[in-house]
């Protein structure tokens, strides 16, 4: 070796020896979502590595490789391994990228170890999480994960009749006479109105009553105004209402107002707004077998059945809390992972903070839904 | 006076012409078939040239981001697409735009090689610059013009800066100058970040060449280079002072964005294979070369060192190199750039290993590298086929169509799944948006704080992404956003669920057009990042005029040297090689001996 090519030869050595460190303690946070996890997939030596291994190679959807790693794969499909993480028939699983993952032991002996994981999905109406209780194996040198599958109900053949109410709407057409009477949009009520301080802003919780006979589309917009008349922010309902309200329905609805204290707040104006929409009473969501959690874990859990026949993709379910007196409290909502498929339950969670858990008297829930076209 | 010169060894140099006509043959037909509109950012440019030819003195651009301003991206390739655009219309002003970035490439490459390796490695640099798969992957998969643009300008400007360090001459500091403040006006992020790994080689090699000569006082010397330091840094800030302003008053602080580029090739091979297999191509198999060739000439220290630093940091996240030296920008930039002028600074070494094969190996050597090049170009430029930046082509002719009839156009629209048709979209419709594709200037809160691209790809980004998107939706009445138009029924859950009607639907039903009631109509945003009227008459005159200036000057013919070629004896015995013998390793370098 000529010394005049030892820089070379240096560089060439450097080169590897930054790409090796980089590639055993990568720092991706500029890297795409998926890939910002992207770490070198070593031994599974432990129960731990191998559920972190698990869920390293479903964040980055290879599910292949996933499978192929899991205890239990003779006891299903890799089809059924994915549609369990993933979903089915449009429901928000779908379409959910896993934002990140927790993995805690809870026992472990020789030969079998059990490692909670908390899966957190990002769907495009927000994170739900997903925890499994993992049963983790030695096989040899190797831990393997044994997969708790959850299969997706199958509904058997059947006929469901509907008979439900339906309304159209024959609007005034863009070439009728100028001045042609258009239909009259349908008169809605704000029943209930609660402004409480909470978390460095103010919250408006209320309800809005549909109380004409034709259904309506509704938004519900609040102003804060300040003790000089003036407008201290203006925010809507967004997804935290029912939109489309049946006649004589109710939706609660919660406006959150950032940044700003009910202390700055005098005044308080709701301007709801309705517009006469076609709608109908299908699906109709039964929902059963509600119960509120105490603390630590408090929630309202049940489940939603779908009881007509067409899948439902995504459903909201939206909890209105009252006092024993019969004030709003608290209203909170949850999108349901699953699809709801005919006839089948299926489970929701609204979670509560911990302060209102105590003062909760009563509850009310109502489900809104989301059926894509191309699942009917 | 006497120069440097080159004792040339067997064939001659490919003449330049003969390079121009290549750099035609292949790049002029698939430039007028358009390729490039298929990449990530043509439309984006050529937004950005359709702005200039309406409002060339108004910087402001109310269609994107409810109003950002123009000056947070240097202007010239885009104003050149705007003035060319009045004769043959904006897509193929774009395509001639390009097409002179090209040209302006191998005569730069030309040039830049001069200064290190003879004039026969250096036409043959010049040649693999034509099917360089970095400047084809950013011509027809990226299209980034103003990087390819601004790259040219700055070959081009350094020989000249090297003669007046060298040999104080005066032309050669105009042309210079004028050149590399061009450059500069083409594109920020070679000026803050490329021309370092260009130019600082470029000294060190006037300084390795003044120590060699003896004769040159070292001190004027060093005068000569700051000298034209001060003066190239003052005229980029004066030509620029819009877009210093804009940087200075606001400077980009928002939640960094993910870009593949960032990531760990190797963790990620898909991404290894489109910012470094891809760029590279063959060139791969000549690393070995460039190291060990690089670093037994000193004289070729420097370039090799440049080209080092410039590879480590196109690896973006596979070594921990570039966020130690790029610190915050390596959050902001994105890699491929660091990848390009790598691929640019190696080619002199690629010209010294074509000329020494096909010295070796005559027409054998000739055709295996002719296949390895066009293979990488070949490669390159249908990448943009491979790995489209669309996964599907539509039109967006009829969606702005609607938003231009009814008054639909008094309100601001966003789109869902649109992806880089947003730009197209934006040249063609009336109507402004609270999207866009050129984050830096975006100043609206509900996209600055969530570390987020384009809304109209929010699901790309994960939770960040979908954030962005509820924060604008749900601020609607705030920027009059009354319109989605959505292509990518994921979103269709979310609209359903936060008040969002379907009203419409366009192209055969693959795209609905979604309402919000009651949503006041948009009004103008009384932004401060507006700039002042004599802001945009400056953006409006001096980038261009820098361009127009560095035109003219370089038309003035250059001093023609009375000195020849003349050898050291010390320098022929280390790097000559003698005839008919087997030249050692040692001998293997072109670059000869010089007096000053």
């Amino acid at each position: 070796m000529t010394g005049s090519r030892l820089l070379g030869i240096i560089l060439i050595i450097a080169t590897v020896v930054l790409v090796v460190m980089g590639t055993i303690h990568p720092n991706q946070s500029g890297a795409m979502i998926a890939d910002s996890r992207a770490r070198l997939i070593g031994s599974a030596s432990s129960p731990q590595d191998a559920v972190n291994n698990l869920m390293q190679q479903i964040g980055r959807r290879t599910w292949e490789a996933a499978y192929a790693s899991l205890a239990n794969k003779g006891e299903f499909t890799e089809t059924e391994f994915v549609r369990d993480l993933n979903g089915n028939y449009g429901s928000l699983r779908s379409y959910a990228n896993l934002d990140g993952f927790d993995s805690q032991p809870l026992r472990a002996s020789g030969d079998e170890a059990q490692v909670r994981a908390r899966m957190r999905w990002a769907s495009v109406v927000g994170i739900f999480e997903d925890s499994r209780d993992l049963r983790v194996v030695r096989n040899g040198s190797q831990w393997e994960v044994a997969w708790p599958i959850v299969r997706e109900a199958k509904v058997p053949p059947q006929v469901i009749p509907v008979n439900y109410l339906r309304w159209d709407v024959v609007y005034r057409g863009a070439e009728d006479d100028w001045g042609a009477q258009d239909v009259e949009a349908p008169h809605v009520r704000i029943i209930a109105m609660h402004p409480v301080d909470r978390g460095g802003g103010v919250v408006i919780l209320g309800e809005v009553l549909n109380e004409d006979v034709v259904p309506a589309f509704v938004t519900v917009k609040a102003s804060l105004l300040g003790s000089n008349g003036s407008t201290l922010a203006t925010e809507d309902s967004f997804d935290k209402i029912s939109h489309i309200l049946l006649p004589k329905q109710v939706s609660p609805f919660r406006i959150d107002f950032r940044n700003v204290r009910l202390s700055q707040v005098d005044s308080v104006r709701i301007q709801p707004s309705a517009n006469l929409v076609a709608a109908s009473a299908d699906p109709v969501i039964g929902i059963e077998g509600q119960k509120l959690t105490p603390l630590p874990d408090s929630s309202l859990t049940g489940s939603l059945v779908n009881q007509s026949g067409q899948v439902v993709n995504v459903a909201h379910v939206i909890g209105t809390f009252y006092d024993n007196k019969g004030q709003i409290v608290w209203v909170a909502d949850q999108y349901p992972s699953r699809a709801l498929l005919p006839q089948t339950p299926v489970p929701f969670t609204i979670s509560l903070p911990a302060d209102v858990s105590n003062k909760v008297g009563s509850y009310r829930v109502v489900a809104s839904t989301y059926s894509s076209s191309r699942f009917q | 006076m006497q120069r440097l010169g080159f004792m040339e060894r067997g064939a001659p140099p490919i003449p330049l012409g003969l390079i121009f006509l290549g750099a035609f043959l292949i790049h002029a037909p698939l430039l007028l078939m358009k390729l490039p509109l298929k990449s990530y950012d043509t439309n984006f440019h050529i937004f950005f040239a359709s702005h200039y030819s309406h409002h060339w003195f108004d910087p402001w651009n109310a269609k994107w981001y409810a109003g950002f301003s123009q000056t947070t991206y240097p202007p010239l390739p885009q104003q050149w697409v705007a003035i060319v655009s009045r004769l043959i219309g904006l897509d193929m002003a774009y395509m001639l735009v390009q097409f002179a970035a090209i040209v302006l490439l191998t005569l730069g490459v030309y040039r830049f090689s001069k200064l290190w390796v003879g004039a026969r490695a250096a036409g043959y640099a010049a040649l693999a610059s034509i099917l360089l798969g970095s400047e084809a992957f950013l011509v027809y998969s990226a299209g980034q013009l103003s990087t390819t643009f601004a790259a040219p300008l700055y070959l081009n400007s350094l020989p000249y800066l090297y003669e007046w360090m060298r040999w104080r001459n005066w032309r050669s500091l105009l042309k210079g100058s004028a050149l590399a403040v061009a450059a500069a006006a083409a594109h920020h992020a070679t000026l803050l970040f490329g021309s370092f790994l260009f130019a600082i080689p470029i000294v060190a090699l006037a300084i390795i060449d003044v120590r060699e000569s003896r004769l040159a006082h070292v001190g004027s010397f060093i005068i000569r280079t700051i000298f034209v330091t001060a003066l190239v840094g003052t005229m980029i800030a004066v030509v620029l002072l819009p877009f210093w302003i804009a940087l200075i008053n606001y400077p980009v602080t928002q939640v960094p964005i993910p870009h593949p580029s960032r990531s760990n090739y190797i963790l990620n091979p898909q991404w290894g294979v489109n910012f470094f297999l891809v760029p590279y191509g063959a060139m791969i198999l000549a690393l070995p070369f460039i190291f060990m060739r690089g670093s037994s000439s000193p004289r070729l220290r420097p370039l090799l060192l440049g080209f080092w630093v410039a590879f480590l940091l196109g690896l973006g996240g596979t070594t921990p190199v570039a966020r130690m030296l790029l610190g915050r920008a390596f959050e902001v930039l994105t890699m491929e750039r660091f990848a390009y002028w790598a691929t640019l600074l190696a080619l002199p070494f690629i010209g010294l290993l074509a000329e020494e094969l096909i010295d070796r190996y005559k027409w054998r050597a000739v055709a295996g590298l002719t296949l390895a090049a066009g293979m990488t170009c070949a490669v390159a430029v249908s990448w943009a086929s491979f790995r489209p930046a669309d996964a599907e082509d539509f039109k967006v002719e009829s969606v702005a169509g609607w938003l231009n009839r009814d008054g639909h156009d008094r309100y601001r629209y966003v789109t869902l799944g649109f992806g880089n048709k947003i730009a197209r979209l934006a040249v063609l419709t009336n109507a402004s948006s609270v999207d866009g594709e050129w984050n830096s200037g975006r100043m609206l809160p509900e996209l600055t704080e969530h570390g987020a691209g384009a809304l109209t790809s929010s699901k790309y980004f994960g939770k960040n992404g979908l954030d962005a998107l509820s924060a604008i939706l749900q601020h609607a009445d705030r920027y009059g956003l009354k319109w989605v138009f959505m292509k990518d029924p994921y979103y269709e859950p979310l609209l359903v669920f936060s008040g969002w009607r379907k009203v419409d639907d366009l192209e055969n039903r693959t795209i609905t057009v979604w309402s919000k009631e009651a949503v006041p109509p948009a009004t103008p945003i009384d932004s401060p990042q507006r700039p002042l009227a004599w802001e945009g008459v400056l953006w409006g005159i001096l980038p261009i005029g820098s361009s127009i200036l560095a035109m003219l000057l370089v038309l003035i013919p250059d001093r023609r040297w009375a000195g020849q070629t003349v050898v050291s004896d010390s320098d022929k015995a280390a790097t000559m090689p003698s005839a008919g013998s087997e030249s050692s390793p040692a001998n293997d370098d072109l670059v000869l001996g010089r007096i000053s």
